[in-house]
């Protein structure tokens, strides 16, 4: 349990929660650069990005291991 | 280098300059803060190589540019948050130029108005509530040799009910967590539960809540999601907090 002390060091926050509110939520005013992409694809694009690369983590740990 | 473009942080209201002392944008960008009515948008300069469409839609298959990217924005909107009401903006919100993102907030104003008076003087708490990983453990594949075939099979039926059994209790819990804090929250959200791979946790995501809570109530909020986690010891509760409005500050209401 982390009952989150009110002051916090802004590294410390996982970067997946980061990432809920940062793409998952947020005020949407379509900027002049859309990525021709839905919103929904943004999110998967990204998770895509963190998926890969924490399991290129894990093979690389299973093949050291 | 590329042209230069205007990357938008933040919508707030009544933020003092000195609020973004110190703080830098994204590549280290000279913060800037462009008055529209009562409204400061809050942007820096960045290059259309990197967030053009082009720039973006390959960058946003990068993760090291994505957690730059996602930490240096938080940055700002903390700064912003910690000093007035701000309404954060989704990442990667990109404009051509200063008369560009003064058009979006006039086109928006009533909204933002909405949303940033919706979120004064109130902060967001991230509670999520796992089931224990041990929950949901397959059964030792390992079976006695002399166990025939019907007592392998009663005994994996058995090992499948409990597992039922321990998830409808992780849910009810989930449950009787959020509608808790719900009565404590000026408004509530769920968020996707996340990918476990992605969670740093083993065990099911049942609740990823966002609850808004009023400044005055957080020793309130902080003191009984303690309490729900003595209540509740078959699932695991994180709190954390405070955030700056991310799921509540939105256009089309929470």
């Amino acid at each position: 349990m982390t009952v989150a002390a009110e002051e916090r060091t802004y590294a410390d926050i996982a970067l997946v929660d980061l990432l809920d509110r940062l793409i998952g939520t947020g005020v949407v005013l379509a900027g002049d650069i859309v990525i021709s992409m839905s919103g929904i694809d943004l999110v998967q694009i990204s998770l895509r990005a963190l998926i890969t690369s924490v399991r290129r983590e894990m093979t690389e740990a299973w093949e050291e291991s | 280098m590329g042209e230069p473009a205007r990357y938008l942080y933040a919508v707030c209201r009544g933020l003092a300059p000195s609020a973004l002392d110190g703080v830098r944008g994204l590549d280290g960008g000279r913060l800037e803060v462009l008055g529209v009515l009562d409204l400061e948008a809050v942007v820096s300069t960045v290059d259309l190589d990197e967030f053009g469409e082009d720039g973006l839609r390959a960058n946003l298959e990068r993760l090291d540019w994505v957690e730059r990217t996602a930490r240096g924005h938080d940055a700002v909107v903390q700064a912003c948050a910690g000093a007035a009401p701000t309404a954060p903006m989704r990442l990667a919100t990109v404009c051509l130029d200063d008369e560009s993102v003064r058009l979006r907030l006039q086109e928006h104003y009533p909204d933002l108005a909405e949303a940033l008076g919706r979120i004064e003087g109130r902060k967001e708490w991230s509670v999520k509530v796992y089931e224990h990983p041990s929950a949901q453990e397959e059964p030792e594949a390992a079976e006695p040799a002399a166990l025939g075939g019907a007592a392998y099979l009663r005994r994996k039926k058995s090992a499948a009910v409990e597992r039922r059994v321990a998830r409808e209790q992780a849910t009810a819990a989930a449950d009787a967590v959020d509608r808790e804090l719900c009565g404590l929250a000026v408004a509530a959200r769920h968020l996707r539960p996340q990918d476990p791979r992605l969670a740093g946790f083993g065990g099911t995501m049942l609740l990823n809540g966002a609850y808004l809570v009023d400044d005055v109530s957080t020793r309130s909020f902080t003191g009984r999601v303690a309490e729900l986690v003595a209540a509740f010891p078959d699932v695991s509760i994180a709190c954390d907090g405070p955030w700056p409005p991310y799921s509540f500050a939105t256009l089309e209401g929470p």
